[in-house]
């Protein structure tokens, strides 16, 4: 697989503030990567070096072997970022169009990526009229008529729905086949589980895991075992393989390193238990287990 | 590519302009009715010529070239357009330049629309050569003037940009005598008038019809250019994307 990004070693500072302190990650031809974190990881910093907005302090990064902070090799990219507002004055099929103009394509280009988003219907009204869902497909619009090697999505998902964040994923999955590589930010961790191939966890600027979903799953080993009993909870926290255990709203809560064991006394203790569930820890779990901070999960 | 980028640049820049109504009544039409309103009270000054249009057009193109190009850009870099324009691979030198290029016909419509009003309330005679040289030193000896329009725009948001450069623009409009004589201003308005690059470009485009020294005229106008483009550069250098 060849790399159509590679970020070595990147540092930046805002004043006494250090941002990013050494990351390091790729992202493959066709590989959707994730990455997660707490407000003030670094992640907006990363994203705005790798699409060329900021200077890293040193480091490097390549986006199909150039540095993104060339305007030529930023027209590579395809990007969806947060916050952004349309001009008033500009109408849907204009900034579609100008956008593929700018990237070399024609303005068939620009209608077949309006047609893909669902947007050829509102393509002569005011850009900034649109919903936020709309505005948010229309920067993926702009982002895809360059036909990108690199897509970079920040927050893309923001103000969709549920039939639009399905027909949005639908499209990021029809360009991965076609060898598009994806970087994506998000603030739903669990849908990051279900659609990267891989995930990075950044907190205080520096990476603090990365592996498949599955893999950072197994960082938090155990089980959570829930069930409505007239169990005592004392004789459930005496065995060996309990780390802790709650009642919670008429149902005790506890948690294992393995299951079977709470299971089998649970059973002795109580025949007639009911809504026995056991499951493993979410990603969003362990990432409140893996970051400094500990009150939110977030992207 | 290039050429091509360009050219986007400014048919967005231009249609930015002809979509703001509420824009383009304040910028084309409240010069021609100031114009007209001062006509009015001081009358023209026995001038049936081009000399008439001279001072008030230079506040019109200032008007435009000063606060059209930095607003803009104060309000592309708060939407997040900006951001947008970058990413896509639009160098940034090409989104100003638009930004002052656009300035260019609208400040001209604004000149266009002023001469119609002097010839038909101050029966002003056309020379069409003159007035050609009148148009091209103004609009060219203005946009010096864009250079610290863009650096506002680059530090501050769109509400504060547009209330920094009104509040640079109108005081040295008045300083200049460019809406009123400054035969009729205390002696201390008038000395600071001298030193104002506004009140030189407004005699340089007088010598295009009254003739007289340009030199010195000319060199306070260049000089605005060198230093509005070192302030332009420094604002730019360390604005936030």
């Amino acid at each position: 697989m060849t790399a159509v990004l590679e970020v070595n070693d990147l540092k930046h500072r805002f004043g006494d503030v250090e941002a990013l302190v050494g990351v390091s990650l790729s992202v493959d031809e066709g590989e959707f990567v994730a990455l997660l974190g707490p407000n003030g990881a670094g992640k907006t910093t990363l994203v705005r070096s790798v699409t060329g907005l900021i200077k890293p302090t040193s480091g490097a990064i390549f986006v199909a072997g150039g540095d993104p902070a060339k305007a030529g090799v930023r027209q590579r990219l395809g990007v969806v970022q947060q916050d952004v507002g349309f001009p008033r004055t500009l109408r849907v099929g204009e900034v579609v169009e100008g956008a593929a103009a700018r990237a070399g394509a024609g303005p068939e280009t620009a209608h077949r990526a309006l047609h893909e988003m669902g947007l050829d219907t509102v393509r002569k009204r005011r850009a900034s009229d649109l919903s936020g869902g709309q505005q948010q497909r229309l920067q993926l619009a702009m982002g895809l008529v360059a036909d990108p090697v690199l897509l970079v999505l920040d927050e893309p998902t923001v103000g969709l729905d549920v039939a639009a964040r399905r027909a949005f994923w639908q499209t990021l999955a029809e360009r991965r086949r076609r060898g598009t590589g994806i970087l994506l930010t998000t603030h739903i961790v669990e849908e990051a589980a279900a659609v990267a191939d891989r995930v990075v966890v950044l907190d205080g600027g520096t990476i603090v895991a990365e592996g498949t979903p599955a893999e950072l799953k197994r960082i938090l080993p155990g089980r959570r075992i829930s069930a409505r009993t007239t169990a005592p909870i004392e004789a459930i926290r005496a065995v060996d393989e309990v780390v802790s255990a709650l009642v919670e709203d008429d149902t005790l809560v506890v948690t294992a390193i393995h299951a079977e064991p709470v299971v089998r006394v649970l059973f002795e203790l109580d025949r007639n238990l009911s809504d026995l569930e056991v499951t493993t820890p979410s990603l969003d779990e362990v990432l409140v287990e893996l970051t400094s901070d500990k009150t939110e999960v977030a992207a | 590519m290039t050429a091509q980028m360009m050219k986007l640049e400014v048919r967005d820049e231009l249609l930015a302009i002809l979509r703001e109504p509420a824009a383009l009544f304040f910028s084309v039409l409240m010069p021609v009715l100031f114009y007209t309103m001062f006509i009015g009270i001081f009358g023209p000054g026995g001038a049936t010529d081009a000399s008439i249009i001279a001072p008030y057009g230079t506040f019109a193109v200032l008007a435009v070239v000063m606060l059209s190009p930095g607003i803009g850009l104060a309000d592309a870099r708060d939407r997040g357009w900006l951001r947008v324009k970058r990413v896509s691979g639009t160098p940034l030198w090409m989104t100003l330049l638009a930004k002052v290029i656009a300035a260019i016909p609208y400040a001209l419509a604004v000149l266009v629309a002023m001469t119609v009003a002097a010839v038909l309330i101050g029966s002003m005679t056309v020379d069409v050569g003159v007035l050609l040289r009148v148009f091209a030193v103004l609009v060219l000896g203005a946009l010096p003037f864009a250079l610290f329009s863009l650096a506002v725009g680059a530090r501050a948001g769109t509400t504060a940009s547009s209330a920094i450069l009104n509040a640079v623009l109108m005081p040295m409009v008045i300083a200049s005598g460019l809406w009123f004589p400054l035969e009729i201003m205390p002696d201390w308005v008038a000395s600071i008038g001298a030193v104002l690059p506004t009140y030189h470009l407004a005699e340089l485009a007088m010598v295009q019809v009254e003739g007289g020294p340009w030199l010195g005229h000319l060199a306070v106008v260049g000089l605005t250019a060198v230093v509005g483009a070192v302030v332009a550069g420094v604002a730019y250098r360390s604005a936030r994307p």
